[in-house]
């Protein structure tokens, strides 16, 4: 597991940035944000503009407010995805030695429209939320035997439990990856997971390279011998008219692999850590478990997890702050729907609420994943209260938690016995 | 009642469909299918509430006259 990480040093502030605007915040180690992440962003709300730049990890800015984060979201021409331009990277890929192996990168993720738009269309329909449906008794099979297996001990460390294997193994079944490669596949993901708020840009490139190479196999033989996974599915799909590449294919692998996995861990945790702290919202669903769905939404409001990365393409002059070509935005979701402008009572958890929310992201960059990660939490909460009697944190444990980009706890003990 | 929707706008996020799914088709990408839709009477309510459900904002509900003409 992590251990606490220092605070990162504060860098000088850049001449169009005001001291106004200005607010020292580690999302990776602000100590009250690991210790409690929403409380913190609560009280962020109070404390900090609602954009304001901080210093610390190369120095940034953070967008905090709903607004903010609705309208830079969906401004792709302002707010680039690609962190590193895409010309940057190629450039430095033409110098490698001729024959070099391709080199994976998670695209469409960290790519803009047009080219965006032209590689994602390929995924589209193995993520719809037809395709997922039929995807759900499977993944209710799956969560219902992790939970059976942790349920005699009468207490578990319910993220490598329950939160960790479940998406691991929808994935691993959805690429339909044989048996004998799943577990060096689950070894990338527990190395993935245990550097999480770590980022050593080596260490990532040399996960994407292990990724492909235990998936080389598996997508050569769909190609020649199709079956019912994406991997054959996507073999058939073109891009912007031309035939699927091998590249393109490894491409795939890595953007699901490192958007897909740890995102969900956190957001099943997340909202598990908050039905174990309110045992009269557990009565409330278990004697009626069709409010479960309406459960999940507001939980994925009151605890949006993922902190998405944009570069500014262009000076612009964005919610009454000025912001340089090049400089690094955090698109702080979690804040956005925390934010009292646009919910009343932000902080309470409200069933009743008719929550419409931006976990998971806004504008052409929405999360591809989302219909499946909302299968999956609705299918553990449903069979967690189905199968557990009243679970709730362990009293002796605390939990704890890491920042970055994507938010949630590292460890969460449940009992129930 | 008519509903439109900026169709261009749609990122797939199907919350529309989660309320609605007769009221709101949706391609086999999980996109909305329609720019339009006359609501049918009775539906009124759950048309409204599709639309509020949308993250993205795109789906404008265009009541009728208090009169009863559209």
């Amino acid at each position: 597991m992590t251990q606490a990480r220092p605070l990162s040093p504060a860098v000088a502030r850049p001449a169009h940035v005001t001291d106004a605007v200005t607010y020292d915040f580690d999302m990776f180690a602000d100590e009250a944000y690991v210790k409690n992440p929403h409380d913190r962003i609560l009280d962020l709300h109070k404390n900090a503009p609602p954009v304001f730049w901080t210093p610390r990890n190369g120095g940034h800015w953070m967008l905090l407010s709903h607004k903010a984060n609705f309208d830079a979201s969906r401004d792709v021409e302002t707010f680039s995805s690609e962190v590193i331009p895409q010309a940057q990277v190629q450039a430095m890929l033409a110098q490698r030695p001729p024959g070099s192996p391709h080199f994976p990168q998670p695209w469409p993720i960290n790519i803009d429209p047009p080219l965006h738009t032209m590689h994602r269309a390929p995924l589209q329909k193995a993520f719809s939320p037809k395709a997922i449906m039929a995807l759900k008794d499977s993944i209710r099979e799956l969560a219902g035997e992790l939970i059976d297996a942790m349920k005699p001990a009468g207490t578990a460390e319910f993220v490598s439990a329950v939160a960790e294997p479940l998406p691991v193994q929808v994935f691993l079944k959805m690429f339909g990856l044989p048996v004998e490669r799943q577990q060096e596949y689950r070894q990338v993901v527990k190395e993935h997971m245990e550097s999480i708020s770590v980022s050593d840009p080596r260490a990532v490139m040399m996960r994407m390279l292990k990724i492909t190479a235990i998936m080389r196999d598996t997508l050569l033989d769909r190609k020649e011998n199709p079956k019912d996974d994406i991997i054959s599915m996507l073999w058939q799909t073109e891009i912007d008219g031309k035939p699927m590449g091998m590249d393109e294919m490894e491409n795939f692998c890595v953007v699901l692999f490192a958007a897909g996995l740890d995102t969900v861990v956190n957001g099943i945790s997340l909202g598990a850590r908050h039905l174990a702290d309110h045992p009269e919202l557990q009565r409330e669903l278990r004697a009626d478990p069709t409010l479960i769905s309406a459960a999940t939404e507001e939980m994925l409001r009151r605890y949006t997890f993922t902190v998405p990365p944009r570069r500014v393409n262009k000076d612009t002059e964005f919610h009454g702050v000025t912001m340089k070509a090049g400089d690094k935005v955090m698109l702080f979701l979690p804040g956005a729907d925390l934010d009292s402008r646009e919910y009343a009572n932000p902080e309470q958890y409200q069933l009743k609420r008719e929550t419409v929310h931006i976990a998971f992201g806004a504008g052409p960059h929405r999360c591809l994943g989302s219909h499946l990660a909302r299968v999956e939490l609705n299918v553990v909460y449903e069979e967690m209260l189905a199968r557990l009697p009243e679970f709730r944190l362990a009293s002796d444990k605390e939990v704890r938690y890491h920042g970055g980009h994507v938010v949630g706890p590292d460890e969460l003990w449940l009992s129930w016995n | 009642m008519k509903i439109r929707i900026e169709k261009a706008s749609c990122v797939g996020n199907a919350r529309c469909a989660a309320v609605a799914p007769q009221l709101f088709p949706l391609d086999d990408d999980g996109y909305i299918a329609v720019s339009e839709i006359d609501v049918p009477p009775g539906q009124e309510q759950l048309a409204r509430r599709g639309a509020r459900a949308c993250p993205e904002r795109i789906i404008v509900v265009e009541e009728d006259a208090p009169d009863g003409t559209p």
